[in-house]
């Protein structure tokens, strides 16, 4: 990429992470630059939206479940 | 490229997966491994949400959804922060070009969702608070639950701010009040309004409405909202249950067309509401728009957007309520006025809306006025039109055939307009009954194309009520003309009314001369011995002795005599009189009533014409001759005088009553009869159509009656000119009588003067004639002058009585003559007494 586009890119992400601070999202840099790559690949924002919703609580019973079952072996 | 692109995108998705698990605040402090099966399940979790939507649900509009982002925010209360993302926003979409983000919308849109859900996911309200920007309770304890790496700090607003405990308070307060949810409500009102009972708002027969039952518990306010809203399921159902009822009675005929009508135009507008209500159903259940699943966010249905959706309808149905009780006990045309009058409103709203519904209830009006006007024909089952006939005989079929029923009548149809569609299609079946005329068909589609409309059906509406009018002026003025062209050429009608005049009211002088001539003496018999036979016998001859013989054979034949009923002591003259046969169609102008007055005329002209026949009569043998002038030498002196002056007296007596007779028949004759003919004469040239001729011909009878003193004002008038003719007659015996003794005399006189040798061929002559040969012959000359004498005293004194008696009589008659107000009869009056002759002798004047 030449600097220009880099540069642009660069600000674009910086712009669009105080506008998601704004509205509180909770999301950092790194996971929003990968959400924006994938938005301009044309997936649907809206699903993306239901990953970022669903994913942390979808692996928390599988991880509860890992504790469990270290606890298990544990004791 | 294909290839390339879902390898970025998997390796992406991989990358975001590992960022969001490591995210996870709940992880333990083992590093998430990619290849774990934990992994590689969220991996799959993944691909498979992405997979499952395809497509957005909204329009890729980045700026729109700026803007929402910027309301919500603002709403949240922080504006500043709104001004500063609308700042960023407008940075962020100035960037074009390579290194630059294309789907800004996209981008956009994301983070707009990741923020309202996590907005969201921090709320446990009921959906009753709508109206209340979302309350959190646990806001603060999840912003500890947040581990911001490396993202900026927002600064939490203080725990301890009144503004939020309040919030939450009420919140609390709200749920308790509220047992129902509003969206049950929501649906319940909405079945309301279709008619049907829902689970908690009910139809309550007592309070006449549907009401929510006070068991429920819900806010005041609520209950207020729920009531108003019901009013439309109120009004529904009054208006359903006008038309069930209507149909009930379709079959027993007892709805007419307009009825059945209104019936169907205000289906029509159910169905309308019932689409709305569909609707309305539908978005009922639908959320907002928001695509994420988990959401419940407020439904798109609630009371108040309900109550705004409801004005219109509401409006509408209110009218149809209205209407409906209006119109529950009228039928036909009068419902049609009564929902015309509630036409007359100036929303336009109302007035679209009335002039749709009114167009389909007046159009069977409509096709019964077309069809009455263009054919004559009366399709009206159920009694709702304006027009009602009566079957009756062909002669009083204009008349009374047809009748406006001003109860049917519609408020836009006026009453002049009403009198010419009645006439128009009298005229109509008119022709077609009792002219036997075929040709008013093609005046019916010249009128209706003259009009620019067809006279196939339903081509006339309400609304156009400019269009009916023209088209029964057009329809309207052919029949008329057509009527009038039949009425005078085929059926010649002039020629009969004049016919009347010279034979009922004895305008042809020469006829009637001779009539009376003829049946003179015939009618001096008692009534019961006159054969009715031979006096028609006579009419003919008359007729064919004047000339009379000239006219029509047709009119001739309507010509024929008739006796009235009499009594006993009835004289012909009493009883005779001439009648006309007048058949249809004319028998419509000159019915039984009409033919009585002419009969009531013709009685006085004809005992007018027999008194003056009579004065000429004695006129006749009044004249001298040279026997009367030769009595004169041989009488005695006071015989002589005597006679002369008796002779004097009755001359002048007869000059008096000549004097009256004379201007009183030319008064009847030329000042009454002759004017009104002519009066009559140019109102027939103008007149337009039947109704016309007959009230011409109504006022030419009425001036003639009025005129010649047989109205009923003149009643007494009338009483003494009859006593005056009576006089007169009698007059006239005794005129005769008088010169009948004279002559006697004279011939008596003559023998006894005669040289002898005449004597007894005289004699001989004088006894074939002579009816009492006894009482004259072989009386001296002394005796012939004292008989002489005494016959002219006897007839002096009652020509002296008559005389006296006549004059008071007529003196009466004079003085009554002002008091009449017609105005014609000072000209009669005029005529009698021009010299003043009368007034001046007379002491009561």
């Amino acid at each position: 990429m030449d600097p220009e586009a880099a540069q642009k890119a660069r600000e674009s992400l910086e712009l669009a992470f105080q506008m998601s601070n704004i509205l509180d999202t909770g999301l950092d840099r790194h996971t929003l630059s990968v959400l924006i790559a994938l938005c301009d690949l044309g997936l649907n924002p809206e699903s993306l939206a239901a990953v970022v919703k669903e994913l942390p609580t979808h692996t928390h019973p599988t991880q509860q479940q890992q504790q469990q079952q270290h606890r298990n072996t544990d004791s | 490229m294909e290839e390339e692109d879902h390898q970025k995108v998997s390796d992406l998705i991989k990358e975001l997966v590992l960022r969001l698990l490591s995210q996870n605040p709940t992880s333990d402090s083992q590093p998430i491994d990619p290849n774990s099966t934990d992994f590689a399940n969220s991996l799959r979790y993944a691909f498979r949400i992405l997979s499952s939507r395809m497509t957005p649900s909204i329009a890729p509009d980045s700026a729109a959804i700026a803007e929402s982002i910027k309301r919500r925010l603002a709403t949240q209360g922080k504006s500043s922060e709104a001004l500063t993302f609308a700042d960023l926003y407008s940075k962020f979409a100035s960037k074009t070009g390579p290194g630059s983000v294309n789907n800004k919308w996209a981008v956009l849109y994301l983070l707009k969702i990741i923020a309202h859900d996590k907005n969201s996911a921090r709320t446990q309200l009921l959906d009753s608070s709508v109206l209340l920007p979302n309350l959190s309770d646990s806001r603060v304890s999840s912003r500890k639950q947040k581990g911001w790496e490396n993202g900026v700090l927002l600064v939490s607003k203080d725990p301890e701010n009144r503004r939020e405990i309040a919030f939450r308070e009420f919140v609390n307060f709200v749920k308790e009040e509220n047992e129902v949810r509003e969206e049950v409500l929501v649906r319940d009102v909405l079945y309301a309004c279709q008619g049907i009972d829902g689970k908690y708002v009910k139809f309550d027969k007592t309070a006449d409405g549907y009401v929510l039952s006070d068991l429920v518990k819900v806010p005041r306010a609520t209950r207020i909202m729920v009531r108003k809203l019901c009013e439309l399921g109120w009004l529904f159902r009054k208006v359903k249950g006008y038309i069930s009822e209507s149909m009930d009675r379709f079959p027993a005929e007892d709805v007419g067309t307009v009825g059945q009508a209104f019936c169907a135009a205000l289906q029509d507008e159910l169905s309308d509401y019932y689409k709305l209500l569909a609707v309305l159903e539908a978005q009922s259940m639908n959320p907002i728009p928001l695509v994420s699943e988990k959401v419940s966010s407020e439904n798109y249905l609630s009371l108040r957007r309900l109550s705004v959706w409801f004005a219109e309808p509401m409006v509408k149905m209110r009218l149809m309520a209205v209407l409906v009780d209006k119109c529950r006990v009228l039928r036909g045309g009068a419902m049609a006025g009564a929902i015309h009058l509630h036409a007359q409103h100036g929303d336009p709203l109302v007035h679209e809306f009335m002039r749709r519904l009114l167009r389909r209830v007046c159009s069977p009006l409509f096709e019964m006025v077309r069809s009455w006007v263009l054919e004559g024909e009366l399709e009206d089952i159920f009694a709702e039109f304006f027009v009602v006939g009566q079957p009756v005989k062909a002669e009083s079929l204009w008349r009374d055939g047809y009748r406006l029923h001003a109860g049917m009548l519609p408020s836009f149809i006026s009453q002049s307009l009403a009198q010419r569609i009645l006439r128009t299609g009298k005229s109509i079946n008119f022709l077609r009954v009792c002219c036997e005329d075929r040709g008013w068909a093609d005046t019916a589609t010249e009128a209706a194309a003259a009009a620019g409309t067809t006279t196939r059906r339903g081509s006339l509406g309400y609304g156009e009520t400019d269009a009916l009018e023209s088209l029964v002026d057009e329809a309207a003025k052919r029949i008329d003309k057509h009527l009038l062209d039949v009425i005078h050429i085929q059926y010649k009608f002039k020629e009969h009314c004049l016919a009347i005049k010279r034979y009922l009211l004895l305008g042809q002088g020469d006829f009637v001369q001779y009539l009376m001539d003829i049946v003179g003496p015939e009618l001096s018999e008692p009534a019961n011995t006159i054969s009715t036979f031979k006096l028609a016998g006579l009419l003919e001859t008359a007729i064919r002795s004047s000339n009379a013989q000239y006219d029509d054979p047709d009119i001739l034949d309507r010509l024929r005599v008739k006796m009235m009923p009499h009594g006993t002591g009835d004289r012909g003259w009493d009883v005779f009189s001439l009648e006309y046969d007048a058949r249809v169609p004319l028998d419509t102008v000159f019915t039984e009533s009409v033919m009585a007055r002419y009969l009531k005329i013709f009685n006085f002209l004809w005992k007018l014409r027999r008194v003056e026949h009579g004065l000429i009569g004695a006129w006749k043998t009044m004249k001298p001759n040279c026997i009367t002038s030769h009595s004169f030498t041989k009488l005695q002196q006071a015989v002589k005088l005597q006679l002369l002056s008796t002779l004097r007296r009755c001359q002048v007596l007869w000059v008096d009553m000549n004097h009256f007779v004379t201007n009183l028949q030319y008064y009847i004759m030329f000042e009454v009869l002759e004017v009104s003919w002519s009066n009559f004469l140019s109102e027939m040239e103008v007149a337009k159509d039947l109704d016309d001729l007959l009230a011409a011909h109504e006022k030419y009878l009425h001036s003639i009656v009025e005129k010649s003193l047989l109205g009923e004002r003149s009643q007494t008038l009338c009483k003494s000119l009859f006593v005056l003719f009576d006089l007169i007659l009698r007059f006239r015996s005794h005129a005769d009588r008088l010169y009948e003794g004279i002559h006697e005399l004279q011939a008596r006189t003559m023998e006894s003067s005669l040289p002898s040798r005449d004597k007894s061929k005289s004699r001989r002559q004088l006894g074939d004639k002579s009816s009492d040969p006894g009482s004259w012959i072989g009386e001296g000359r002394k005796a012939l002058t004292q008989r002489a004498g005494e016959f002219l005293r006897n007839m002096g004194l009652d020509l002296d009585a008559i005389a006296k008696e006549y004059s008071s009589l007529l003196e009466g008659f004079i003085s009554q003559l002002p008091v009449q107000q017609h105005v014609d009869l000072k000209f009669l009056l005029f005529r009698l007494d021009f010299t003043e002759f009368y007034t001046r002798s007379g002491p009561s004047l």
